[in-house]
């Protein structure tokens, strides 16, 4: 499904998120992604969902050497492509209907796009999709009226309803209940298997990776540190894999969020 | 890890002050500047309070009262009345028809930077030349439009295609739609990425980006600072016809040259009266948005 061949990904000419990485994706694989954050985890996942280009290396979807497509034609390569990120990225205002048949925007005229916030297109595809992720009755729901979890499994319809053939989950649990993440990571693997999608998953939580995923990937500093089954990954890989790291994590992530209302001088214009 | 030596006392050591001439510098360019603008600008309060002056106000309040309420001169103010409240909503369709689209052209996060451009325009100079091009435009077009104020604009299109209240509209149109243009840009600017960078990963056509991402999250403060241009263009109406714009103005300058004060204080607290509505008016559509919004 994908083939990366000595990918790299520079920031500012100088911040390596990426390095050198190779990695080959089997179709219908599962497999998750590990690290300490600023492994370069996320920055993988927008190479490999093609909305950033690397800086070097070679990517290669479905053996479709991607690094040269514009316009239409790569459009037609990303509704291939599901995407499921850690912040939902859902338009809080809309009904969860038109969230969730986001995902068929790919495949829709702008006419019937635009019809279809009058009048759901295909609202029975958005019914079903949220049937599987198990909250049908939401469907006329102004999305930010859900909670956190709920909000992650609309996200996870509309990448049901795009239909593609791999999704990525970019640590699809870290903002929702650590009660439900176990949950919703089933989830996710249910419906990859059942419809036959290959799934490649970021996860901060070691335990799910390694109690779901048959294979999993250690990334640190933009570089593969381990790439095994999952019975065969012990401490000591694990220990490297974080070595130093693990403090950071428990301060950085608030201390960021705290950070941006004081910094934007400009009024909230999203509530 | 760095290890820190406990020995030097590192902590005794103060990072070092920044300390800049500028507040300085610009305390005194602004004190400077102040006593410049009063001495160019004239400003002497006493004119009001002299013999000549104080004979003057009193002659025009006076003149004011009482005001004229009389039927011959009510019965001529409909028309202007009406036509003032129309050339303001005209003025405002045709701002936001011009201004809307500029303003796309002129938001950076649409047109050239930010995630969505990143893997489209990688790898290509002539794309990037060309939507920056396309940017540059849409911004110099829209300065231009506001920088001339709509009172010239006005006199311009009276000369282009005579008195009334066409003008007024075209007027109101090309001044609005430097404004829209440029506040709903930045507004489009500051919208959560978060939700279009998803958008894009589905396949969506930029235009399904703008439709499904962008004007969701824009819209309540787009309708509400649109609203605020209407008010704004029922006041600029009611001046433009002092430049033969037709409207509420236009009687206005009649009366103020015929020095009938009382007649003037009619007509101004007209314009009061209609400028408290259509306020009044857009606060309550401006609160059923927000209103909804949180719910």
């Amino acid at each position: 499904m994908y083939q990366l061949n000595q990918v790299s990904k520079v920031f500012g000419g100088r911040t390596i998120a990426v390095d050198d990485l190779d990695l080959k994706v089997r179709r219908g694989e599962k497999l998750a992604l590990i690290g300490p954050s600023g492994a370069g985890k996320t920055t993988l996942f927008r190479m490999l969902n093609l909305t950033i280009p690397p800086t070097s290396g070679t990517l290669l979807f479905d053996a479709l050497n991607v690094s040269s497509l514009h316009g239409r034609r790569l459009r037609e390569v990303r509704r291939r492509i599901g995407t499921v990120y850690q912040q939902h990225n859902l338009v809080p205002r809309l009904q969860v209907v038109h969230n969730v048949l986001s995902g068929r925007l790919g495949a829709w005229s702008i006419w019937r796009s635009v019809r279809s916030l009058i009048r759901p297109q295909e609202a029975d595809l958005a019914y079903e999709a949220l049937s599987q992720v198990g909250i049908p009755e939401k469907l006329y729901d102004r999305t930010e009226t859900l909670s956190g979890g709920q909000q992650q499994r609309v996200a996870i319809a509309r990448a049901l309803v795009q239909n593609p053939e791999v999704i990525l989950a970019d640590e699809p649990v870290s903002s929702v209940d650590p009660a439900l993440a176990a949950g919703i990571v089933k989830l996710l693997i249910e419906l990859s298997e059942t419809y036959r999608k290959t799934l490649i998953m970021n996860l901060h939580s070691v335990d799910l990776a390694l109690a779901h995923f048959p294979r999993i990937i250690g990334l640190r500093d933009g570089k593969i540190s381990f790439d095994l089954p999952a019975a065969e990954v012990t401490d000591e890989h694990l220990a490297v894999l974080y070595a130093g790291s693990q403090t950071e994590i428990g301060e950085e992530v608030p201390s960021l969020a705290e950070l941006r209302p004081v910094r934007s001088c400009q009024p909230r214009l999203t509530t | 890890m760095p290890s820190y030596a406990p020995s030097a006392p590192a902590s005794l050591a103060l990072p070092r002050r920044h300390s800049s001439y500028f507040p300085v510098v610009f305390s005194v360019l602004f004190l400077l500047t102040f006593a410049g603008s009063y001495r160019l600008a004239q400003v002497q309060p006493l004119l009001l309070f002299d013999a000549e002056g104080r004979r003057n106000i009193w002659k025009f309040v006076a003149g004011m009262f009482p005001p004229d309420l009389s039927w011959s001169f009510l019965s001529l103010l409909g028309r202007p009345i009406l036509e003032t409240i129309q050339i303001s909503i005209m003025g405002t369709v045709v701002a936001v028809a011009i201004g809307f689209p500029l303003g796309l052209l002129a938001t950076s996060s649409l047109t050239f930077k930010g995630i969505l451009n990143e893997r489209e325009l990688a790898n290509s100079r002539p794309r990037v030349l060309l939507r920056k091009t396309s940017y540059l435009l849409a911004r110099a077009a829209l300065s231009l439009f506001r920088t001339i104020p709509e009172f010239i604009w006005a006199f311009m299109f009276v000369r282009a295609v005579g008195l009334g209240p066409f003008p007024g509209v075209l007027a109101i149109g090309i001044a609005y739609a430097g404004m829209l243009g440029k506040v709903y840009s930045e507004m489009l600017e500051h919208v959560n990425p978060g939700p279009l960078e998803a958008l894009q990963a589905t396949g969506a056509s930029k235009l399904a980006i703008i439709v499904y991402g962008l004007m969701p999250q824009a819209l309540p403060n787009v309708v509400s600072y649109t609203l605020y241009r209407w008010e704004c263009a029922v006041r600029a109406s009611a001046i433009l016809g002092f430049v033969g714009a037709g409207g509420i103005g236009q009687q206005l300058e009649i009366s103020m040259r015929m020095f009938d004060f009382s007649q003037v204080i009619t007509l101004v607290a007209i314009l009061f009266v209609m400028v408290a509505g259509v306020d009044a008016l857009s606060a309550r559509a401006r609160r059923a948005i927000l209103g909804r919004q949180r719910v």
